[in-house]
């Protein structure tokens, strides 16, 4: 399978280190090569037919702060167009106004016979059934595992492993940042505003934090989770949401008294499609700390199913991008028709 | 409501079906029978039954069948099942404002209990309150969201719901 990165950040990287890691397992599973033939940043781009060398790639994005040598000059979409490769893996940032540059580049993609794999949530929060209707029309796949909850698989899971059952609702801790902030409120009485410091000094936090603590990051990956596993057709603006801004201490003390903890938590029922602060017993699964993510599934015949897993980190998201591209050669899709 | 019972009966055929009759007769649902064979007073067998009844009116009509019947009541533990409310508000909120609540709750059908704990002074912008309780409806719960949602609406403050 012929690939292009499309980002070179910490996903992309990631994935380029990964692919790298598990030649043999291509090469034993499925007798195949995971070849990367190119990859492009903000500004550069790198090809090669025949295959380009993970490492060197990572070692020039850390010496020279780009990809490679040749620059990119507003020639993506053509390059997605016409270059020969099998499958994009599409690592640019997530923009959740009008899901730009990731929804172009998916789009030239799908369009020219391509399959896409993609870890960002813009595009499939706004755009995911014209997406979806797209890779179908064109009869490619579109695989999106590492857009929501990094290494935590619960889209593949649901709709592969648990294909079989009716799932009735899903709520989940789908922002480690959030709860990472929560918990150090509760263990430490924390007022918000320094919990979010310490997450920022951290690294855990952005700092523009706006995306994790409004709730934005959590109702796009709701909402990703809605289209892929409940069939509703909605966008990350169909979301209700609030975030934990408003928390303050004191709430979360008198919670805890009461044996219950505070926690930004997402829901998908038949009355609902929401992203808000919940209470929620000591002891239950969601009442769980740090910044692991965590969904649990209300099934009819296997019951409460619940996963949880780091939802960030480059090796981490890399882990689901790789569970993708695992999945189009087993479905012998490595390879265009 | 669930009630749980235990009954001796003479240890002569038909007594039970006879003890039972008088459940399904007033709309009980029978969820469980178990002999106790080994526990015998007085000729009598003990019969565990546990049972549900929509009302206590169901319950007593059941009761009177009994004891006109001579079916001995050893044992009786009626429950009502209950859900819990759970809400936490966070924000300004005034003694006015908790006064409502109370009362709109109290006014309130099928609540069975409520507390509601709170800190800060009442002119803070940012006090916490708790209300916790019991509803002995499942429908009341719906009521009750709409009741918190309102509020929190209306005077601009944060509702944080337990997990349903
Ligand atoms: N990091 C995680 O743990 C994680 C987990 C799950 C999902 N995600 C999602 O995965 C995506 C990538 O995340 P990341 O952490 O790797 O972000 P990142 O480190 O900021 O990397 C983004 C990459 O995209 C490139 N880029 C920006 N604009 C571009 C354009 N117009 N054309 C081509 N490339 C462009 C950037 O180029 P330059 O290097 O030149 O700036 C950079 O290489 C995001 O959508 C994110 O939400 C991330």
């Amino acid at each position: 399978m012929k690939v292009v990165i499309a980002g070179f950040g910490t996903v992309g990287q990631g994935v380029a280190e990964v692919i790298g890691m598990r030649r043999e397992l291509f090469q034993k599973g499925f007798r195949q090569k995971v070849t990367i033939v190119g990859a492009f940043d903000s500004s550069s781009l790198v090809k090669n037919p025949r295959g380009l060398d993970p490492e060197v790639l990572v070692a020039r994005k850390a010496g020279t702060g780009r990809v490679g040598k040749r620059p990119l000059d507003g020639g993506a979409e053509e390059f997605i167009e016409e270059y020969d490769f099998d499958t994009l893996i599409e690592t640019t940032p997530t923009n959740i106004v009008d899901a730009e540059p990731g929804l172009t580049y998916i789009r030239t993609a799908l369009n020219a016979g391509k399959n896409v794999v993609t870890s960002n949530k813009g595009p499939l929060a706004l755009k995911f059934r014209e997406l979806t209707s797209t890779a179908a029309k064109n009869k490619v796949q579109l695989r999106y595992e590492a857009s929501v909850g990094g290494a935590m698989p619960v889209i593949n899971l649901s709709r592969e492993l648990l294909r079989g059952e009716q799932i009735y609702s899903l709520r989940g801790i789908l922002n480690g940042t959030c709860n990472f902030i929560l918990n150090r409120m509760k263990d430490e009485g924390l007022p918000f505003e320094q919990a979010l410091r310490e997450a920022q000094e951290m690294g855990i936090a952005e700092r523009d934090p706006t995306y994790d603590i409004d709730g934005v990051d959590s109702a796009c990956k709701l909402a990703i989770l809605a289209n892929a596993i409940f069939g509703r057709d909605v966008t990350y603006n169909d979301v209700m949401r609030t975030g934990i801004r408003s928390i303050t201490e004191d709430a979360i003390s008198l919670a805890s008294e009461q044996h219950m903890v505070v926690r930004l938590i997402g829901e998908i029922n038949d009355k609902r499609v929401e992203v808000s602060p919940r209470m929620v017993p000591v002891g239950h699964p969601l009442a769980i700390g740090g910044t692991l993510n965590i969904v649990q599934l209300i099934t009819d015949l296997a019951g409460d199913i619940t996963v949880a897993g780091r939802g960030a980190g480059r090796k981490e998201t890399a882990s689901a991008v790789l569970s993708d591209l695992l999945a189009l050669m087993n479905e012998g899709r490595g390879k265009r028709r | 409501m669930k009630v749980n019972v235990d009954l001796r009966l003479k240890d002569i055929p038909g007594q039970l079906v006879a003890a039972l009759e008088p459940i399904s007769k007033y709309d009980g649902n029978i969820r469980g029978v178990v002999h106790h064979h080994d526990d015998r007073v007085g000729g009598r067998i003990t019969v565990n039954v546990i049972f549900e009844v929509r009302s206590e009116q169901s319950l007593d009509k059941i009761l009177s069948t009994w004891k006109e019947g001579e079916v001995d009541i050893a044992k009786i533990d009626a429950f009502f099942e209950t859900y819990p409310i759970q809400y936490l508000l966070v924000g300004s909120i005034t003694s006015k404002e908790l006064e409502s609540i109370t009362k709109g709750l109290e006014a309130m059908e099928n609540v069975a209990s409520i507390e509601i704990r709170y800190t800060g002074t009442a002119n803070s912008s940012s006090r916490a309150a708790l209300v916790t309780g019991k509803a002995s409806k499942k429908e009341t719960l719906t009521t009750l969201e709409s009741f918190f949602k309102q509020r929190a609406d209306k005077h601009n403050y944060m509702l944080i719901r337990g997990l349903d």
